[in-house]
């Protein structure tokens, strides 16, 4: 009796996940084995003539070695802004709710509606960040137009919106830290840099590795804020795969093709987390133990 | 009107937790369930009540056979011994919540949760909510809730497990009143002290690693335990068991030191046995007669007592002193045993004689 | 031990402007009449130009060529609390069964399904979209409030399930037993008895199931066309036609608004209440 009940409670929820995501991807591989597209409507088997197209594809590979670096670049930078301020809330000139609250702003707003906010800030013409440049005598920067500076100008704003998630994070982090092993450091007289990394840091590792999965898993997906800032541009130098698989199956309409690039994209992603969760914490434990 | 259990056994995952469990219990009786940590006395509660399934076995109350019926429908009333009060409710609203849902309303509730409140000594807090009470109350609480109830089966999980000391003795006195009355549920008490179950039981049932040792009146279990095991369990502080020979008409020990034969051991024939006594019954010796002596190893105070632990040739020995006494480790002592008072154990454990039972 | 003073300091102040700068910059901005925008960047009001509503106006049909943001507006509303809502009971609901319940189909235990829940965020929206815009268009769900809602519910749920099955687990098993003993089946016992000391928990895991919800953009974008244009996606909208600067940043600010002022009432109402040991 009590084993329907268990069943009762789990089955809605599951069922309804497994309708709306297992379906679907099953759906997905069939449409990679499909032509589907604006012409061709309705699953007729090609084979393997999509993922060896895939194989070939030049700019597709392109956007998933763009992500990479992007990707890590990121959330090492948020990784490490989060936790400097994150160390200021927890016992510095900054703790109390004003900063707290001040600096967890960003993770509240609207990503893509900031973005097309960083997009004017970024104006080349009537941006702000040019009228400083200029007005410190440095030539005005095509940020948008270029492709290194439109990489930059993506990696600003997606620091600015999503630190605040390291940092809160961490910050729940720090508090819950215990405080016996600060006070013996202190006993030892170790000073205030030692004592981050030989106790802070050690003793952070399994919210760092948990934070910055989390991170590296959502900016992977990065799709928002190219398309608001540059849509890929300039040309396709800033596209990543999200955004250039959604140009293949939904702009052009080859759903076939855009399913096999999605399913690739996948793959590789899940293989790559998988590798870097085990490095992440093989790194984190202590050596000798 | 009785609730009968026959045979009930569960294993998970290779760990057995009852093994061939059968008793029968009788409405208005108290039974204690004795035994050391892990010896199955919560498994024993939790498969009464339905919370822990039956690998095979039957149970029933009344003739019908609850063996299957759900947790919600068997009429069971549990006091943890961790206190547990629903959080978010005050303590008069504990009460009243399994009641509402027995169907009482109005004047038959409240008088039924006033009255039971009086009992435990809450009436006043009767407003205040399970975090603003301490633990003693908190138990009480907890303990008026599943009284009130009226319930068919009432089981107490070693409820003053995690109280202080004064406390324990304290509420072990308002158990006998609260029991006395108009109790009319199969009450099954679990406990590791022998003490409880002596004052509380109409029937103990020492359990070890799952299964039912000896069950019977608490007089009964203690004076004639029915092996070594479950003179061990009983005890408390432990009853010292030393291998000794019988030659002649003397008993001699280990060390060479001989005790003449009490008459409760006439009947026994030569050779080798394991003799227990008491911690009570073993006193530092004021003459030489009779006496073995040994090595204070571990000095214990507890209550009002002394226990000692003596490294003797004979034999771990351990003696209770009353009151207070300042022994240390190292420090060598003489002690007296009285043969009379001692237990005698064949070579497989089983029971031959004890100061109330003469060997045959 | 002052240079250390002035350094955190400065780090402090610069990094507190950078994260108001933005928000700040599209405030003024949407403040601004033509001629501030159009020669280069301005910045203080009464100082550099005078500020209108112009920007604000344009928002709420008011003046020529503007556009209309109140309809965008109550499409989120409906679309991100008809999913929170329904990714709530379905997702409590599942995590109440994988915290008390033990499951098992083969080798597949409970930790394994709360991984298999969890692990549909790893999933990239881009690749179940297109399974999604043919399914919706088969069901003529394209381009409507119940479409959106029922593909927002596979990413909500598992936030949810995530956060509740932890703050269960925080509940002791012993109170469920307690309640069955007195009488209560295992569904009375969700309702009457560990619902109502839920509330810390499931007011964070709503929370987050709103700010996630709202913030949505890649299914608006994929899977409407015009008819249920949420808030993000017409901000975006605007963006891709010329719209005038002044437009488009009261437009953003107004944007972000609902879901900042969310945060802030539902902080207020969690630090007021027990979160400290509710969501551990």
């Amino acid at each position: 009796m009590t084993k329907l009940y268990g069943r009762l409670f789990l089955l809605p929820g599951l069922f309804t996940l497994i309708a709306i995501i297992i379906f679907p991807l099953v759906f997905t591989i069939a449409l990679s084995f499909s032509n589907w597209s604006v012409a061709n409507s309705g699953f007729d088997w090609v084979g393997g003539r999509n993922w060896s197209a895939m194989a070939e594809n030049d700019r597709f590979w392109a956007s998933m070695t763009r992500l990479l670096p992007f990707a890590f670049l990121t959330v090492v930078i948020q990784y490490v802004l989060g936790f400097a301020i994150a160390m200021f809330a927890w016992k510095g000139v900054a703790a109390g709710r004003f900063f707290r609250v001040l600096w967890l702003i960003p993770m509240m707003t609207t990503p893509v509606v900031m973005s097309v906010v960083w997009k004017s800030i970024f104006n080349e013409t009537v941006g702000p960040v040019n009228f400083f440049l200029t007005a410190a005598g440095v030539s005005p920067i095509a940020w948008l137009s270029s492709s290194t500076p439109a990489m930059f100008a993506i990696i600003v704003a997606e620091v600015w919106q999503w630190t605040p998630f390291m940092f809160l994070l961490l910050l729940a982090g720090l508090l819950s830290l215990p405080k016996e092993p600060f006070l013996a450091a202190s006993i030892d007289g170790a000073g205030p840099i030692r004592t981050f990394f030989a106790v802070t840091l050690p003793m952070m590792a399994p919210v760092s590795i948990g934070a910055i999965i989390i991170r590296l898993i959502e900016a992977s997906k990065i799709f928002d804020t190219i398309y608001a800032m540059t849509s890929g541009g300039p040309g396709s130098s800033t596209e990543t795969p999200s955004y250039y698989i959604y140009i293949v199956g939904l702009r052009n309409f080859d759903l076939a093709n855009g399913a096999t690039l999605s399913l690739t994209y996948l793959i590789t992603f899940i293989v790559l987390l998988t590798v870097i969760a085990q490095i992440l914490t093989r790194l984190s434990k202590p050596k000798g133990v | 009107m009785a609730l009968v259990g026959h045979d009930l056994s569960v294993a998970v995952d290779d760990v057995t937790y009852l093994s061939n469990v059968s008793f029968t219990f009788e409405p208005g009786r108290i039974y204690v369930l004795m035994g050391r940590t892990g010896a199955g006395k919560t498994s024993f509660m939790r498969a009464v009540s339905g919370l822990l399934p039956l690998d095979s076995g039957s149970l029933s109350f009344n003739g019908e056979d609850i063996t299957h019926a759900p947790v919600w429908k068997r009429d069971c009333a549990m006091v943890y011994q961790q206190f547990i009060n629903y959080p978010n409710k005050t303590v008069r609203q504990n009460v009243e919540f399994p009641l509402r849902k027995a169907g009482l309303s109005g004047t038959e509730l409240s008088n039924r949760v006033d009255s039971y409140l009086a009992k435990v000594g809450m009436t006043e807090f009767a407003s205040r909510i399970p975090s603003q009470l301490s633990g003693g109350q908190q138990q009480r609480v907890a303990l008026a809730r599943s009284l009130a109830r009226h319930s068919r089966i009432l089981m107490l999980d070693e409820p003053l497990m995690n109280l202080d000391f004064k406390l324990r003795e304290q509420l072990r006195e308002e158990f006998l009143e609260l029991f006395q009355g108009e109790n009319e549920s199969v009450t099954i008490y679990a406990t590791t002290e022998i003490t409880e179950a002596m004052m509380l039981g109409y029937e103990i049932l020492v359990m070890h690693e799952g299964q039912i040792l000896q069950s019977g009146k608490p007089e009964h279990v203690f004076e004639r335990p029915k092996n070594k095991l479950v003179a061990q369990i009983v005890n408390d502080p432990p009853i010292s068991i030393i291998s000794a020979q019988i030659t002649g008409s003397k008993i001699v020990l280990a060390s060479g030191v001989t005790l003449p034969v009490p008459t409760h051991f006439r009947s026994l024939a030569e050779g080798t046995y394991e003799f227990g006594i008491r911690a009570i019954d073993v006193e530092p010796a004021t003459d030489s007669a009779s006496t073995e002596s040994g090595e204070v190893g571990f000095v214990e105070v507890s209550g009002s007592e002394t226990v000692l632990y003596l490294h003797t040739k004979a034999g771990e020995i351990v003696l209770q002193i009353e009151g207070i006494h300042d022994y240390h480790a190292g420090q060598k002592l003489s002690v007296a045993l009285r043969p009379e008072r001692m237990f005698v154990f064949d070579d497989s454990g089983q029971l031959l004689g004890s100061p109330k039972l003469e060997v045959s | 031990m002052l240079m250390k003073r002035v350094l955190t300091l400065a780090f402090v102040t610069f990094w507190s402007i950078f994260v108001m700068m933005p928000i700040l910059w599209a405030l003024v901005t949407s403040l601004k009449p033509p001629e501030a925008v159009d020669f280069g960047a301005t910045f203080i009001p009464f100082v550099d130009f005078t500020p209108t509503l112009l920007g604000w106006e344009s928002i709420f049909g008011v003046g020529g060529g503007s556009v209309n943001l109140v309809p965008a507006l109550f499409n989120s509303i409906i679309v991100t609390f008809g999913g929170a809502a329904i990714s709530l009971v379905l997702g409590t609901v599942s995590a109440y069964g994988l915290s008390r319940f033990a499951y098992k189909l083969g080798f597949i235990r409970n930790a394994d399904i709360v991984f298999f829940f969890i692990s549909q965020r790893i999933m990239p929206p881009i690749v179940l979209s297109f399974p999604f815009f043919l399914m919706l268009r088969n069901l003529g769900l394209l381009d409507t409030h119940l479409g959106l809602i029922l593909v927002s519910i596979g990413g909500l749920m598992p936030i949810v399930v995530w956060l509740m099955v932890d703050f269960f687990n925080g509940i002791p098993r012993e109170l469920d037993e307690m309640a069955m003993l007195e009488g209560y089946s295992p569904f009375e016992t969700f309702v009457k008895v560990i619902l109502p000391l839920s509330a810390p928990g499931l007011t964070v895991a709503g929370m987050f199931a709103v700010i996630f919800g709202w913030n949505d953009f890649f299914y608006p974008l994929v899977l409407t066309f015009g008819q249920v244009v949420t808030l993000p996606l017409a901000i975006v909208a605007l963006n891709a036609t010329i719209t005038p600067y002044w437009t488009l940043s009261a437009a953003a600010i107004f944007a972000i608004l609902p879901l900042v002022a969310f945060a802030f009432a539902m902080e207020r109402f969690l630090s007021r209440g027990s979160l400290s040991g509710a969501v551990r």
